[in-house]
């Protein structure tokens, strides 16, 4: 294994949009893990309930190890962990609400585990040395989950009109959200990748993005979302929380996922 | 359709059969060999139809088996 680059001096600018990305990761992995969890029961064969928990498993894991990084940079990871308002999380939209059924989850799978697949991608060989060395490991364990979500939007692709209308929904609204997420390019951006923390932002990721889902949608006939445009919509667009919308995920969820029942048990 | 699972621990060791899954097409199958089998560090793994398994003996036949 090569030597990981050595750790450079952040700009003030490039440290905040550091720390920034690496919550707006770590948040999205806790709450897809959350999701995928949510279908350990109730997936449509045993055998897919066993790849969500190890897919749930592994989300949890990364999101530990990202937040854990928060520390160098400042932050009470405590409280980021088991502290926090909906409000405040910084997890992918897509993410907020359970998904309604199987079809949902499938396009959560193969989409915004991509894009979130894709943003880690651009931390390879990054100047930061503590995310460069993580980013490896994660994402050889993404390739996992890359070749569930395909395999079963395939699946339900290939199965017949009614089965592939159902993902015609959950695709039409998910992916423009999840090109918007990928952020603009704006100064902050270009900040980061100046700094050599991320080797692509905005555009560039969408770029990469579109070409790593496109043999998917191209499976998909009818039930494919409507081309989306070339520039996304970044009206209102928070880029510290890669976000719009300024609620979080559902109350309920977060309770969860931030560990309220077992709080009595964090004894150090 | 039912799949065997086949692994092994080491290079040279012989391939032994450590069970079955459901899944609906070649593809699933090998993702699923990969999330339910995945308590040991298996040198390989593979995954083949059941009914692609072709039957030459047993011991109540006593002889080769018709196909």
């Amino acid at each position: 294994m090569p030597a990981p680059a050595p750790t450079i001096e952040l700009s003030p600018a490039a440290r905040t949009a550091t720390r920034d990305l690496i919550l707006v990761l770590a948040d999205s992995k806790r709450l897809l893990g959350m999701r995928y969890a949510e279908w350990i029961l109730g997936a449509p064969e045993l055998e897919a309930s066993i790849a969500c928990a190890a897919m749930a498993q592994d989300e949890w894991g990364h999101a530990r190890l990202l937040y854990a990084l928060l520390k160098d940079l400042g932050d009470d990871v405590d409280r980021l962990e088991h502290g926090r308002e909906p409000a405040e999380y910084c997890s992918l939209e897509a993410l907020d609400l359970p998904p309604q059924d199987w079809p949902d989850l499938v396009v959560l799978n193969a989409l915004a585990d991509a894009a979130l697949t894709t943003q880690c991608e651009a931390l390879l060989g990054s100047a930061y040395a503590p995310l460069a060395q993580r980013v490896e490991k994660l994402l050889e364990e993404e390739r996992f989950h890359a070749a569930h979500g395909a395999a079963w939007l395939r699946r339900l692709a290939r199965a017949g009109e009614s089965a592939r209308g159902t993902l015609a929904l959950p695709l039409t609204a998910a992916l423009p959200a999840l090109l918007r997420w990928l952020g603009p390019d704006s100064p902050r951006a270009a900040a980061l990748r100046e700094a050599g923390v991320v080797n692509a932002t905005g555009s560039a990721l969408r770029a990469r993005y579109l070409e790593r889902i496109a043999p998917l949608l191209a499976e998909l006939g009818d039930a494919a979302p409507p081309r989306a445009p070339a520039a996304p919509d970044f009206a209102g667009f928070d880029e510290a929380r890669r976000r719009v919308s300024t609620h979080g995920p559902d109350a309920a969820t977060v309770a969860r996922i931030r560990g309220d029942k077992n709080r009595v048990f964090l004894m150090d | 359709m039912v799949y065997e699972v086949f692994a092994r621990t080491s290079r040279g060791e012989p391939l032994r059969n450590i069970g079955n899954l459901n899944a609906p097409n070649d593809e699933l199958a090998r993702i699923y060999a990969y999330s339910t089998y995945d308590e040991e560090r298996w040198f390989d793994m593979w995954v083949v139809p059941r009914d692609r398994l072709l039957p030459v003996f047993n011991a109540e036949a006593g002889t080769l088996l018709e196909r």
